[in-house]
């Protein structure tokens, strides 16, 4: 039943409840894939509020028992797809430098690992390059499967397309992105 | 030994769990035997651990302005249905909508702008006196009176004009 918040009327307790948490449970998760997608500080702010409000309004649309997480990536998705088209031009901005990650609440980063200091230290420019290379739908995928660690199944519920889809998308961007990190590890090297 | 080797896509496949049993279980004991393949595979396991590395590195929490915004966002009521209608009392709006109105009825009623009204006479009437007409004057264009076709057999029912 799709019976979306469309009138005037008050949010119920239930209605409140669901939002917070919601925002508790997947609001960081939300935030960072929709960081990794618009590899842009101020647009996932937006996309994040933006889902989390349609999340809101249609929160009787969603079907207890399927994954609550592929739903808000759907969403997110969905409206990374149409912020896109709306732009129709180039819609990634130099991140600014003050929008490190430890600028923002009082957790900072995660402990880092001595791989992610290898990473950050090495290769975190070609990859962060190579990414912003990719088109938007081959860096959806490349996210959700290997970030997100979603089955084919539950990425192609999120974006929308057969399995079949999914693997040959797959395929081709990580073939890409091989081949991208290598040509900017060259050049930086 | 199994010596079918699986290539690069198969590969991806089974890192991700997305072969069918049978095929994983072969792919799997292929890797165990097959030096090649197995440096294959680690080659795209390090490009998905590379991924999350970066992936965490980048991690941030989730801004407490983000949260505020969704919060004042439920909070303003939404526009109810037929808020559209409010659209209709702005003047630009207004102004347009009336002078639309205007022409609508304006041009809807014929009494307000068509020329001499139109004799209105039965349309089997006419067929019958045109195909006359058209017998004595072959080549004339010009109807004999300007009319209004109407299959109301009443509408025919004038002085002079009466159906045979």
């Amino acid at each position: 039943m799709p019976a979306s918040h469309t009138s005037s009327e008050s949010p119920t307790p239930q209605q409140a409840a669901f939002l917070e948490r919601a925002i508790e449970q997947y609001g960081k998760a939300t935030y960072n894939f929709a960081y990794r997608l618009t590899r842009n500080e101020a647009d996932a702010r937006d996309l994040t509020q933006e889902a989390f409000i349609r999340i809101y309004r249609a929160w009787r649309s969603f079907k207890p028992g399927t994954s609550f997480l592929s739903w808000v990536y759907r969403i997110v998705t969905n409206l990374h797809r149409d912020e896109l088209r709306r732009r129709k031009v180039r819609y990634q901005e130099e991140i600014p430098n003050d929008n490190q990650p430890q600028e923002f609440g009082v957790g900072g980063r995660l402990a880092v690992q001595p791989i992610e200091e290898y990473v950050e230290g090495y290769l975190s420019e070609p990859l962060a390059k190579a990414l912003e290379e990719l088109s938007p739908e081959q860096r959806e995928i490349v996210l959700l499967a290997d970030v997100e660690d979603c089955s084919y199944q539950e990425i192609g519920d999120i974006v929308g397309c057969s399995v079949g889809t999914v693997r040959s998308r797959l395929h081709r961007a990580r073939g890409q992105l091989r081949k991208l990190v290598n040509r900017y590890m060259k050049s930086t090297s | 030994m199994n010596e079918i080797h699986p290539n690069i896509e198969e590969l991806v496949d089974y890192m991700h769990g997305e072969l069918s049993p049978e095929r994983d279980a072969a792919v799997h004991a292929h890797l165990a035997s097959c030096s090649s393949c197995s440096q294959m595979r680690d080659s795209e396991v390090s490009l998905t651990e590379l991924l999350r590395a970066h992936a965490n590195a980048e991690e941030r929490d989730l801004p407490p302005s983000v949260i505020a915004g969704i919060r004042n966002a439920v909070a303003r009521p939404m526009r109810p249905a037929w808020s559209p209608l409010h659209l209709l009392l702005r003047p630009a709006v207004a102004v347009g909508a009336a002078a639309a109105v205007a022409a609508i009825v304006y041009f809807g009623n014929p009494a307000w702008h068509a020329g001499p009204p139109l004799t209105r006479i039965e349309a089997a009437y006419y067929f019958d006196n045109h195909t006359a007409l058209n017998a004595t004057t072959p080549f004339s264009h010009e109807p004999a009176m300007p009319v209004e076709l109407t299959s109301d057999s009443s509408a025919g029912e004038q002085p002079g004009n009466e159906p045979r």
